[in-house]
């Protein structure tokens, strides 16, 4: 019994010293998801909660891919579809469509993405700058990160929750 | 440093409130000039501002205090006549003050406000009498009385006043024994005090306050001087008898001073006002849910304790929004002060006579509110004086009294509260008005012509327009009433004109109690629901389509003895039309400032109160929208701006109620293009219907209810060409699916076939009556039900 209980401390120590290293290592925490056939990322703790698709009211006078807005937990947010602001056409929500909400200061928004893939710890130095073509001020991409079998495209969260209409 | 912080912050409300106070005292101080209770009053002002940034160490705003201290001091004992010159100084003083404070405010410190000039003026008011700008008035006043009381005077508060540095100087016991001395002082005169005020309540009841003061003052100094007390009295009594309301009305305010009042930050009161919202969307959540639940278990015996809970709970809400929304409620009155004060400067700036009457100044209101109205008053009260009042000649020649009245009043009508400006000026004149705007191009000359007198009375909220000849440095620039407009719509108050030339006009400005929380008119446009404010809403009306008629392009309508503007809500928020538009359409007339506009709904939905949400950063600002509500079944419901709506209404052409049917026809080029949804709640009976429809080669999509049947429809993700539907099924049964479905436009051609066990006449007739086409009986043999639906949808041979 002692045994074992010594057995699960040192397995609990040893993921610690890991974490502590993976730490020092500068380390990104991004939670990965498709749109498309893309996988992109955000950085973990713009996340305020991922939650699955419910009813939204439809807003005039906006471009496409605000659906509109939504209520959570007593705040009306507004309800942006990825999928059609990066060009591809609306797709019906399933099953595994979820509303990603992020949040950078005041500003909170839910995304519509097609599907989760992973919390992905990734080295600073496998990130890469976006590609030449689509860089400047613009461009809602922030790197490339790359990891054994991938390619994620990691998106500025502000860029995303400002307003470009 | 936070202490500090703290000390200065009570401070500056402190001030800013006394200064407020301040300033209507001083204009009633100078048409009475001889109201010791005022003088006091404002000396005490000045004084507890001197003191407390001398503590501060506020050098500047304690070296004009202290110069203001000492003329007001002159005042307090008759030593000085408050001439309207005087006073030009003292207000401006007043005004060097207030300057000085909001420094403090921003900088925490009041360098950078010159006040010499101005304590160069107060000193010359109180050294000498004659040099100075005060006329030979003043110092006659200032001279005749005997010289020593005014010695006396004089020396007694010198002393106090020279007593002040020398405490620095002071031994410890030197400070003990000036501290005994001055609290015997303080004593012997709160009991003289005292004894004056008995002795002045049994003599002379008719005005104890007053008379008690001036007799106080020689009492206290034990050298009875008769003169001052004999020369002020005939002169006060005059002013007072006339004036004795007014008297009155300090004396009474006094006990009210010592009412107990807790400062609390407004954050914590819109905090409070917050939660206080999001329990009323709680509230109408579980009232809805009640309603539920009563319908399902109709008779149950927990229903009724229920109903008793809710009851109460909502009861309760109610009670607990309308005492916190009192707590931010400030008396109208704090708007009101400053205006006194404009008047009187604005009538010596134009030659004018003018008086203000207020009434009502204890009409409570918003906080937001309170402070949206205060510019919009402003314009129109400078705009009654400088265009409304004529000239004294100008009056006493049409044989008006020499002196024009402006009344004020505020006062609660309903839901909303009145603040109602008159004037018993020239009035306005609908047709120069008229030529004016043609003139500066605001209107048509065709305009003009249908313009009722009213509608041109709102003329002069034009941004551009104004009838004053000469632009002047109070008003003509026609900014003015546009701002008026402005800021009483944004507020979503209703602004209504009426004017008779030559007698005067009236305006009255309509403006809800509050903001957060609104009584609101839910509306329908097909599957869409909208709140507009009721305060906005003035009566709503159903119509049938023909009584639309179309000019030059837009829809309108004759309600009663007006032609009314109309627009479709559809239009303005591009609602997508997918419903069938039925024969009657309800019209809910739209009021705001002076102009109507109706709004064409397709449902009423009822009344509801509401908390205003904003839609936040990202969405802010779209056309029409004034932020969203959280309704009981937790969906968002936008709500209307309809100060917006009624800009984007202008632009809107009549598409009112025209349809437009486009139907796509898809080409089908292979069997599994055609879709068909099996309805039904048993499995069994799906499968079987699948089994005889799977050799067509068709593409199957199942449900196991009405309700789902018709989420997948609405999804879209299939185009379906057929619907084979169960009658009998939970949630919703076949009939209500069947005419849910045929309300909308684009599946009026849907076939919808019904399969089912009922075989009764009267429930075929049903069935057609809900939109089916086809009753099929089970049982069926799959080869009739295949050659059914190959019949409905076109099935083309070549795929068999």
């Amino acid at each position: 019994m002692s045994d074992k209980l010594k057995q699960i401390i040192n397995k609990q120590s040893e993921q610690q010293n890991r974490d502590t290293l993976d730490q020092s290592d500068d380390i990104v925490q991004l939670v990965g998801f498709i749109i498309g056939e893309e996988e992109y990322a955000v950085p973990i703790l713009a996340i305020q909660e991922i939650i699955k698709p419910f009813s939204w009211t439809r807003v005039p006078q906006v471009p496409p891919y605000v659906l509109g807005v939504f209520n959570l937990r007593g705040s009306v947010i507004p309800l942006i579809d990825l999928r059609v602001k990066f060009g591809l056409t609306p797709k019906k929500h399933n099953d595994e469509t979820r509303f990603f909400v992020l949040k950078q200061g005041d500003e909170v928004a839910g995304f519509v993405i097609d599907r989760l893939t992973a919390a992905i710890r990734i080295k600073k130095e496998n990130i890469g700058p976006a590609p030449e073509t689509i860089n400047g001020d613009d461009t809602a991409i922030d790197g490339v990160g790359k990891q054994e079998d991938r390619i994620i495209t990691i998106l500025k969260v502000d860029k995303l929750l400002e307003r470009d209409f | 440093m936070d202490e500090f912080q703290e000390i200065l912050q009570d401070f500056l409300v402190e001030s800013f409130e006394l200064v407020e106070k301040l300033d209507e005292d001083l204009v009633e101080l100078e048409s009475n000039p001889e109201d010791l209770e005022l003088l006091n009053g404002i000396f005490r002002v000045a004084h507890t501002v001197k003191g407390a940034s001398s503590f501060l160490n506020f050098d500047v705003l304690t070296h004009l205090t202290h110069h203001m201290e000492n003329v007001l001091n002159k005042a307090r004992h008759g030593e000085l006549l408050i001439t309207p010159d005087v006073m030009d100084v003292i207000l401006e003083s007043i005004d060097l003050m207030k300057a000085l404070l909001e420094t403090i405010r921003d900088t925490s410190s009041d360098a950078g406000i010159d006040v010499n000039d101005c304590v160069v003026k107060l000193d010359k008011i109180t050294g000498g009498s004659g040099e100075v700008e005060a006329p030979p008035a003043v110092a006659e006043a200032a001279a005749t009385p005997e010289p020593e009381p005014v010695q006396e005077e004089s020396s007694s508060e010198q002393s106090s006043d020279e007593e002040e540095p020398d405490y620095e100087n002071m031994s410890d016991e030197e400070v003990e024994a000036e501290i005994e001395r001055l609290l015997k002082q303080r004593q012997e005169e709160d009991r003289k005090k005292r004894e004056a005020k008995l002795a002045a309540g049994e003599d002379v009841p008719s005005m104890p306050d007053d008379e008690a003061k001036k007799e106080q003052t020689p009492k206290s100094q034990a050298t009875p001087a008769p003169a001052p007390v004999q020369k002020s009295t005939p002169a006060s009594k005059a002013t007072q008898q006339k004036e004795s309301p007014k008297a009155a009305a300090p004396a009474k305010r006094a006990p009210a001073a010592v009412e107990q009042t807790i400062r609390v930050d407004v954050k914590r009161l819109d905090h409070l006002m917050n939660l206080i919202g999001e329990l009323v969307l709680a509230k109408n959540r579980l009232i809805k849910i009640n309603d539920d639940v009563e319908e399902r278990y109709e008779g149950e015996q927990f229903l009724e304790e229920l109903n008793q809970v809710v009851s109460i709970v909502s009861l309760v809400t109610t009670d607990l929004q309308i005492a916190v929304m009192k707590t931010r409620m400030l008396p109208i009155g704090k708007v009101f002060n400053k205006f006194p004060r404009m008047i009187r400067d604005l009538s010596r700036e134009l030659n004018k006579k003018i008086e203000l009457e207020i009434s009502g100044e204890d009409t409570e209101l918003d906080k937001s509110i309170v402070e949206e109205i205060g510019d919009p008053l402003v314009h129109i009260i400078r705009n009654s004086c400088d265009h409304g009042i004529e000239t004294p000649e100008d009056r006493v020649a049409v044989g008006k009294p020499e002196v024009g009245t402006i009344t004020l009043k505020a006062y609660n009508e309903g839901n909303q509260i009145v603040i109602q400006i008159d004037d018993d000026g020239k009035g306005l004149n609908p047709q120069m008005l008229k030529d004016k705007a043609l003139e500066k191009g605001l209107i048509s000359e065709k305009e003009a012509d249908s313009m009722s007198d009213k509608e041109a009375f709102t003329l002069i909220m034009r941004p551009g327009f104004s009838t004053a000849a000469a632009v002047t440095n109070v008003s003509g620039r026609g900014v003015g009433m546009d701002v008026v407009k402005t800021n009483i719509e944004k507020v979503n108050g209703i602004i209504d004109i009426e004017s008779e030339v030559g007698k005067g006009s009236s305006m009255k400005l309509k403006i809800p109690l509050t903001l957060a929380i609104i009584q609101a008119l839910l509306v329908g446009v097909q599957e869409e629901h909208y709140a507009i404010p009721l305060a906005s809403v003035l009566e709503t009306v159903r119509i049938s389509k023909d009584e639309i008629y179309t000019v030059e392009g837009r829809s309108v309508m004759r309600l009663r003895d007006d032609v009314l503007s109309l627009v479709h809500i559809g239009d303005i928020f591009e609602v997508e039309r997918i419903l069938d538009a039925s024969e009657h359409a309800y019209v809910v007339v739209l009021g705001l400032g002076t102009s109507k506009l109706g709004l064409i709904v397709d449902t009423l939905v009822g009344q509801e109160e509401i908390v205003i949400k904003s839609l936040g950063d990202y969405l802010k600002g779209i056309d029409g929208i004034a932020g969203a509500t959280i309704r009981g079944d937790g969906g968002v419901t936008l709500i209307v701006d309809v100060v917006a709506l009624m800009d984007i209404a202008k632009g809107v052409k009549a598409t009112a109620l025209t349809e437009s049917t486009t139907t796509t026809v898809n080409e089908k080029t292979k069997a599994s293009d055609y879709t068909i949804m099996i309805v039904d709640d048993s499995k069994t009976d799906r499968t079987i219907m699948r089994k005889a429809l799977e050799p067509l080669g068709v593409t199957l999509v199942e449900a196991v209810d009405g309700l789902e049947a018709l989420n997948t429809l609405k999804q879209g993700d299939h185009n379906f060409d057929a619907m084979l539907i169960d009658i009998e099924m939970p949630r919703m049964d076949g009939y209500t699916l069947a005419s849910e479905i045929k309300k909308y436009n684009k599946y009026k051609n849907l076939p919808l076939i019904a399969v089912t066990s009922r075989t009764g006449k009267s429930d075929r007739m049903r069935g057609v009556e809900s939109g089916m086409i086809e009753y099929i009986t089970k049982p069926y043999s799959a080869d009739y039900l295949s050659s059914v639906v190959q019949r409905n949808v076109k099935f083309k041979s070549e795929f068999l």
